[in-house]
């Protein structure tokens, strides 16, 4: 039953864990260690391209958490054609450049970049059906 | 069910229990009128600091389902799984249980180490369907 969309889930899921990663080395230049491992009792915030590279990460996950259902449904009924495909891949690529987008701040196309991968999640929706 | 299957429907048990428990302490620090009310403001009183602990695993519970959940989907309904995949989805379990105490109780590194293996857990299930 594996198909390539399956594929493409499981990279997003990998990129997913390099930006947490990502995140991570970074604010482990912001906060000390001795912070970082306690139970963060005390709320910091983290500032700049780290900031924002933990508020891309929170929506990467959130839009991980939208994207595999529909995948797993299309592999589950052997719905897959070109179609979902291309949308699995389309939203690959535009969620893996909408990170730096967010870091660099890039506006608009950070925007546009987020409305291409939910148009994307969107339309697997439908296909599934 | 594969095992990887199993090892997902008891973390997601185990999530529901974390989240039941701070459920409970939430309602009994603040009161039920804020919790089930709109909270619209900050409560009155903040969060004692085991419950905000216990706060911040669930929401840490929560992300860290969001990745498991399609590895191990992926896995345990495709011929990747093994041995290999079968210990990884049961480490991942083990490291999540292990991260409430270790959050809960203030146990560094501890805690910062368990959640790296629960990610590598992960990350190994989501490696097997690739190779």
């Amino acid at each position: 039953m594996f198909t390539d969309e399956l594929g493409i889930l499981a990279l997003y899921g990998l990129f997913v864990c390099l930006v947490l990663f990502l995140q991570v080395s970074g604010a482990a230049t912001q906060f000390d260690m001795g912070y970082l491992l306690s139970s963060r009792d005390e709320k910091r915030t983290l500032e700049g391209m780290v900031g924002r590279m933990e508020r891309a990460l929170n929506n990467s996950i959130v839009a991980l958490a939208l994207f595999a259902p529909p995948i797993l449904i299309l592999a589950l009924r052997q719905h897959g054609d070109g179609l979902s495909l291309v949308g699995a891949q389309i939203f690959l690529i535009a969620r893996i450049l909408y990170v730096p987008a967010y870091v660099f701040n890039l506006i608009g196309l950070r925007t546009l970049l987020w409305l291409a991968g939910f148009a994307c999640t969107i339309g697997l929706y439908l296909l599934a059906l | 069910m594969t095992p990887e299957l199993s090892a997902l429907a008891v973390a997601i048990l185990l999530h529901v229990a974390l989240q039941g428990l701070f459920a409970v302490r939430a309602n009994r620090e603040l009161g039920p009128r804020y919790t089930t009310g709109p909270r619209d403001t900050l409560p009155e009183r903040p969060l004692g600091s085991t419950t905000a602990r216990i706060q911040r695993a669930t929401d840490n519970s929560l992300d860290s389902l969001i990745l498991f959940a399609p590895a191990a989907l992926m896995v345990g309904l495709s011929h990747y799984g093994g041995p290999i995949t079968a210990a990884a989805a049961w480490v991942f379990v083990a490291a999540r249980l292990l991260y409430i105490p270790a959050y809960a109780l203030g146990l560094a590194p501890w805690r910062s180490a368990v959640w790296m293996l629960g990610l590598a857990a992960t990350v190994v299930l989501v490696v097997a369907t690739l190779v």
